[in-house]
Order: structure tokens, then C-alpha cells, then sequence
């Protein structure tokens, strides 16, 4: 009972950070119909900043986040002006693969000016854990629940209320309409990409404190897609429900039956999902009305 | 006021679709623009709204002015920003997003003004909405799908609003509210109102002045009034002639009857 305890909480942490870097997924996602198979590699570009201004600059928690999310967002609109601004029209595959190929540009942008190593341990959150029960938290688990939960709600309300969410969301719809209304469709996808970049930049952030700053921060971004998917293409809370079941399935499997069988778990759970509900379960659905 | 002259649109540098359309519309004031299936009356309102530019089309000659500056190369936000607000044909709503979601998109760009009272102003002329406002658009009926439409465009507080068939599919009850609101709002708002129609009858009975175009050319304008009296808009577009006679089709011999205006 407490090996079960134990391996839920962690997956249910892990499954927040997912959930997160799935959201920025699912943004680009619904403003743009791109599917960003990057997403991971921009998440182990933005923790790699980060880890740049913490430990080589040597600045404190909050002046690094301070200039590591901004650099997140220019992250995103720098990749969006580059390389996907220029094939807006152009059939979306040809969009799918550029993002997929970037994949591996950032990747070896991140080894050429790195290497290839894990870099150097930093504490981002202090170290002390507490006990809940018989289970133990450390306090970067914690904290790296509750900041990627933070986030995860402000998206959700940023969707739910704000103008410039409700113009995504219409944007989502169709681009003739809301530039008929006076929308700058361009505008609304840079903000997208760069929203995207922030959530890629915590999530990295975040995951470089608990599991080391390493190459393979960028799988993560391999399990927010099935998240997303999972969760329905359409939907940030999809997505943060795909990124908590993601998490919990990958750490419970990998608990009982090895290491090896988390993440392969994870995406027989995908397939099994889009089996059943091809829209994952908060996608939207074709309207057709009869 | 919006001036065409001698507009010639392109589509993809070689098909010519508008060939010298000139039109005037006075704010204020409703105009007509009628015409069969592929006569440019889409292209003339794209043309002017700057969504032509979002499909590949182009002005390639003559201008189109507004308040005496060129607007044919702006992109549709920036038209838009300008005032002037098309109502896309075939009741374009964004389905997912609910009634109230899409009016309060409608009024993104207008200056900072009470959103509640602008909402009351579009349930003011639509009062069926204000019962769906929580409902998921897509799911509306089309009846209330133009109307939305035509509310999220009020949103804006247009200048000019172009109304791209708002008859289209529509029950004839429903055609007859959605011209009566047309009017109330031209009258209350003092928006000028370019709309194009293939129910003649319904739009040269609220404009005060009408075009009508085939082949990508203006062929025919005039007062209302006087064109719903012409003989060749009363058999081509009204379906009018000869008044209560019955009607043999060995009698039709359409290739005599010749429009006069060709």
C-alpha cells in the first residue's frame, strides 16, 4: 500500500509537468492546426536557458525566472517567424514535417552550446521533504506540483475570460471569420507559439530540478502528445486530465513491472483511447447538423 | 463614403473575375447589389473588405476609396479596423464557441465601450438570441445562425456593413424578419449597408438604390424604386411578366427575349 501511495504521488507529479507541456501542445495546436512534434525539444531548449542563468550567470531563483520565461516566449515566436510563417497556406503536412525535423536542429543546438553531458545539479527549490503518512515529499516534488498546477489554471482561466484567449479560441474556428471581424490572425499565432514556449520553459524548468538537466528532458515532450491526445486536441483541461493519467499509468506500470514499461504503457493507452473516442474525451466534435 | 472605380479583381494572376466594377455607397444609406450565381457580387464585397487578399485574389486596376483613402490594399483587420465589416455569405458563425462568445468576439476591436451594453444593443434587435446566449453556436438553426452573424458584425459598431446574401436558405418568414431588422438598424445606427442578394425582391424593397452586375460588370444601376419597375429585372429577377396569363412553354422561347442591357 505505501509502494502504491508512493508511485501515484509520482506519477500524479510527473503527470502535472505533462500536463503542462501538453497544454502548449494543444494551443498551437487549436490556433493553428499544426501539431508541434517539437514541443519537447523546446522544453529542453528553455530549461537549458534557464540552468544558463542560474548556475553560469550565477543569479537568483527569481532573476533567472525572470529572464528565462520572457526567452521561452521569444523561443516560441522565433520558431514560429522563422520556420513556420512562411508555409501559412501551404498544405499542413509540409508544416508537421518542418516541426519535426526541428526537432533535431534544437536539439543539436542545445549539445553544440552544452555538449552532450548532464550539466551540474542545481537546487531551484530548496532542499527539505515532510512526510505525508508513511510517504515522503520532498519539497521540489511539491513545488514543481504546484507550480506547473499554477500554471495550468491561469491558462484555463486565460481561455475562459480573457479577449485575447476567446480570440484563440476563435481563430481555432476559422481564420476568414475572425479576420473579418478585425483579428490579426498572424499576431494570435505568435502569441500562441510563444505561449507555448513559456509552458515548454517551465515544464523544462521543472524537470530539470527533480531529474538533473540532461538531453532526455526532451521525452517529456514525447509524453505530452499522447497527453494531448488523450485529452482531446481541442481542450487545455484535456489535456492537463491526459498529462495526470499519462503520468499516473507511466509510474505505476514502471512500478510493478519495470522501468522499461512505463512509457510503451502510456501509448497503448493512447491507442486504446483513440480506439474508443477518436476525439480523445474533451476534443471537439464535428458539428453537423442534420 | 466608399467609393469602387473601375475595380478589376484577379484571382491567382490570371483569372479575370471583375471586369471595371464602379459603385458608391453614401453613409447611411442601403444599397443593393444584385445578380446571378458567378456574376463577382462575392468578389466585389471581398474586394472591398480585404479578404480577397486571404484567397489568392487581387485588385489588379482601378481603386476602391474610402473617406478618400485607398483601402484595396489593405488586409481584411485593418479594413475591418477601418469600419467596414462583411457578414460572409452562408451564416459563418464559430461553431464550437457559444452565442455570446461569438458576439463578444464580434466586438474585439471596438473602442473601449460597456461590452453589457453593446450585448443588449444585438439582443435588442435579435431577441431570440438572448435565450441561446449560453448555447454552442454550431448547434443554432440557420435562421438563427444569420442572425448571429449579422450580431456579431453590430458588435463592431460598423461604418459599413456588407451583407453577403443574408436571405440564403431561408424560410420566406424568416427572410422577412431578417430584412425588417435590417432596416431598423440602418435607420437607428446610421450604418451604411452594402447588400448582395439573388432575392431581388427582398433587398430592392429596403435599399434606396441598386446595381446589378453579370459577368463581373455593373450592367444596370438605379434607384429601387425605378429598377423594380424595369421590364428586364421584372422577367430575369423577379420572375414577373405578363401578369396573370397562363403560360404555355411553348410560349417561353427564351432565346427572343433578349436582356436589353447586353
Amino acid at each position: 500500500m505505501e509502494f502504491l501511495g508512493k508511485i501515484v504521488i509520482a506519477g500524479l507529479m510527473n503527470g502535472s509537468i505533462y500536463g503542462l507541456v501538453a497544454i502548449g501542445f494543444v494551443l498551437v495546436y487549436k490556433s493553428s492546426s499544426v501539431l508541434n512534434f517539437s514541443q519537447g525539444y523546446m522544453l529542453l531548449l528553455g530549461a537549458y536557458i534557464f540552468w544558463f542563468f542560474k548556475a553560469s550567470l550565477k543569479l537568483d531563483l527569481l532573476p533567472s525566472l525572470l529572464l528565462a520565461l520572457p526567452s521561452g516566449f521569444l523561443m516560441g515566436i522565433a520558431i514560429e517567424r522563422i520556420t513556420l510563417r512562411p508555409l501559412i497556406g501551404q498544405p499542413l503536412i509540409s508544416m508537421i514535417t518542418v516541426t519535426i525535423f526541428l526537432s533535431l536542429v534544437l536539439e543539436g543546438l542545445v549539445s553544440l552550446i552544452w555538449g552532450t553531458y548532464p550539466l551540474e545539479q542545481i537546487t531551484v527549490f530548496g532542499r527539505g521533504s515532510g512526510t505525508v503518512g508513511s510517504i515522503v515529499l520532498t519539497t521540489e516534488n511539491v513545488c514543481a506540483f504546484g507550480v506547473a498546477f499554477g500554471a495550468m489554471v491561469v491558462l484555463i482561466l486565460f481561455f475562459r475570460y480573457t479577449n485575447l484567449g476567446l480570440a484563440m479560441r476563435g481563430v481555432a474556428e476559422g481564420h476568414q471569420i475572425v479576420q473579418s471581424m478585425g483579428i490579426g490572425v498572424r499576431r494570435i499565432f505568435s502569441i500562441s507559439w510563444g505561449i507555448a514556449g513559456v509552458a515548454a520553459t517551465i515544464g523544462g524548468i521543472l524537470m530539470g530540478t527533480t531529474l538533473g538537466f540532461q538531453l532526455g528532458l526532451s521525452h517529456i515532450g514525447l509524453l505530452a502528445i499522447p497527453a494531448a491526445f488523450i485529452g482531446g486536441l481541442e481542450s487545455p483541461e484535456g489535456a492537463i486530465l491526459g498529462g495526470l493519467l499519462i503520468g499516473l499509468i507511466e509510474s505505476v506500470v514502471s512500478g510493478y513491472l519495470g522501468n522499461a514499461a512505463g512509457v510503451p504503457a502510456t501509448f497503448v493507452v493512447l491507442i486504446l483511447v483513440m480506439l474508443i473516442r477518436p476525439y480523445g474525451f474533451f476534443g471537439l466534435e464535428r458539428i453537423e447538423r442534420v | 463614403m466608399l467609393k469602387l472605380s473601375n475595380v478589376e479583381v484577379k484571382y491567382a494572376g490570371v483569372i479575370l473575375v471583375l471586369r471595371g466594377v464602379s459603385l458608391e455607397i453614401r453613409g447611411g444609406k442601403i444599397v443593393a447589389l444584385l445578380g446571378s450565381n458567378g456574376a463577382g457580387k462575392t468578389t466585389t464585397l471581398k474586394s472591398i473588405s480585404g479578404l480577397l487578399h486571404t484567397e489568392l485574389g487581387e485588385v489588379t486596376a482601378g481603386t476602391i476609396e474610402y473617406d478618400g483613402q485607398r483601402i484595396d490594399k489593405l488586409g481584411p483587420e485593418e479594413v475591418a479596423k477601418k469600419g467596414i465589416i462583411q457578414v460572409m455569405e452562408g451564416r459563418q458563425v464559430l461553431e464550437h464557441l457559444t452565442v455570446e462568445e461569438n458576439l463578444r468576439l464580434g466586438g474585439y476591436i471596438r473602442k473601449k465601450k460597456s461590452l453589457k451594453q453593446d450585448l443588449d444593443m444585438v439582443y435588442g434587435y435579435f431577441p431570440k438570441l438572448t435565450r441561446l446566449r449560453n448555447s454552442t453556436s454550431g448547434y443554432l438553426s440557420g435562421g438563427e445562425q444569420q442572425m448571429l452573424a449579422m450580431g456579431r458584425a453590430m458588435m463592431a459598431h460598423p461604418k459599413i456593413m456588407l451583407l453577403d446574401e443574408p436571405s440564403m436558405g431561408l424560410a420566406p418568414l424568416v427572410v422577412e424578419e431578417i430584412y425588417a431588422i435590417i432596416e431598423r438598424f440602418n435607420a437607428e445606427e446610421a450604418t451604411g449597408i452594402l447588400v448582395v442578394e439573388q432575392n431581388a425582391r427582398a433587398a430592392l424593397a429596403v435599399s434606396e438604390f441598386a446595381y446589378v452586375m453579370e459577368n463581373g460588370r455593373v450592367v444596370l444601376d438605379g434607384s429601387s424604386a425605378k429598377l423594380a419597375e424595369n421590364e428586364d429585372i421584372k422577367e430575369f429577377y423577379l420572375g414577373l411578366s405578363k401578369f396573370g396569363e397562363k403560360r404555355s412553354y411553348r410560349d417561353v422561347k427564351h432565346y427572343k427575349r433578349r436582356k436589353r442591357w447586353l
